[in-house]
């Protein structure tokens, strides 16, 4: 899919969400795939997810051009359905980088944990 | 059934695929829960919600977690979760229209309550339009973009079911606030607590199912249409 994302404004758009399911398909790389990528946004959130809200996510970076995907054999313990495999575009890399830049930015000269003290 | 999986979990292996804890460590060659299925019903509902882009494949992510995670974990429960995965892509295409269709029910009572009118006439025609429109306009969406009649019926439904719980349960606390003689003579003549929470509750679910049958219609007709010219 051709890249039509605008990189000036990725930390405004860039989610946490979304940012946690960008990494884990990088993370994943070859493997990653709809179920593979629910389970590793679950461990690294370490919370119950609705699988609907990972394909929902999914989907919607793959319409703004971060990622793309193939379609790859299915299993029998998924009754042969096939799997959707998905990878990162240049502008998905783009929009982590940027999205850890603005990140940093934000807390630099803040020590971490913030006390209560310090927020007064 | 031999599958893939079952062929590279031996027995005592140490080489365990990953997502295998879940299993019993002296499980069999074949994958305990690889016939488990969830309810057939769920999985039609399931499948007729997803758009033809992501049927096959969304739907196996689910089947797939079911039967190597969910179903050793928590056995019976399983459904449970199924269920409500499936309940998630339902609400995720209704509850929007239907929290519009509820609010309008509510803001309508608000009025009614706070500033009386001599005639509701006019009312009552601007909410029998907006959910005369929401109802179809959630059917058209979702047939739309599923391509199927089904969906766009089901999620119009759904819509009215939630517009129907909204306006319960606004006009309740509604009435919890403001129950002065004068504010339920105001209620009685506007049509009647029987109205608010047993009337239009199920008219809303009947224009739910009803219009949401055009609607679909014309939803999936535009997208034969658009697919043929393609």
């Amino acid at each position: 899919m051709e890249c039509a994302y605008n990189v000036g404004t990725m930390a405004e758009v860039l989610g946490t969400f979304e940012q946690a399911v960008l990494l884990e398909v990088l993370r994943l790389r070859d493997e990653a795939y709809g179920r593979a990528i629910l389970k590793a946004v679950q461990e690294r959130l370490e919370r119950e997810l609705a699988a609907g809200a990972v394909h929902a996510t999914l989907e919607r970076l793959e319409g703004k051009g971060l990622l793309a995907s193939r379609l790859g054999p299915g299993t029998d313990i998924r009754a042969g359905r096939a799997r959707r495999f998905y990878r990162l575009q240049p502008a998905g890399v783009r929009a982590l980088n940027d999205a850890r830049r603005t990140f940093n930015n934000i807390w630099r000269g803040v020590k971490w944990p913030v006390m209560a003290r310090e927020s007064l | 059934m031999n599958t893939p999986h079952s062929d590279a979990r031996l027995p005592h292996s140490d080489a365990r695929p990953p997502h295998s804890d879940a299993r019993p460590p002296h499980s069999d060659a074949r994958p305990p829960h690889s016939d488990a299925r969830p309810p057939r019903w769920a999985e039609s509902i399931l499948r007729v919600l997803l758009n033809p882009h992501d049927r096959e494949t969304v739907s196996g992510d689910l089947l797939e977690e079911y039967r190597d995670t969910i179903v050793p974990t928590r056995g019976r429960a399983a459904d449970l979760w199924y269920i409500r995965q499936v309940a998630w892509y339902l609400l995720r295409a209704s509850w929007m229209w239907g929290t519009l269709m509820g609010a309008a029910l509510v803001l309508r009572y608000l009025l009614d309550t706070l500033v009386p009118a001599a005639d509701y006439r006019m009312r009552a025609t601007v909410l029998s339009w907006t959910i005369l429109a929401a109802c179809m306009l959630t059917g058209f969406v979702t047939a739309w973009r599923t391509r199927s009649m089904r969906a766009g019926v089901l999620a119009s439904t759904t819509a009215a079911t939630i517009a129907a719980i909204v306006s319960i349960v606004g006009a309740a606390m509604m009435l919890a606030v403001w129950h002065d003689a004068v504010t339920l003579e105001e209620w009685r003549r506007s049509g009647g607590l029987g109205e608010a929470f047993i009337d239009v509750p199920l008219e809303l679910i009947a224009l739910g199912i009803t219009l949401g049958i055009p609607g679909a219609a014309l939803g999936k007709g535009v997208t034969r249409r658009v697919t043929l010219s393609g």
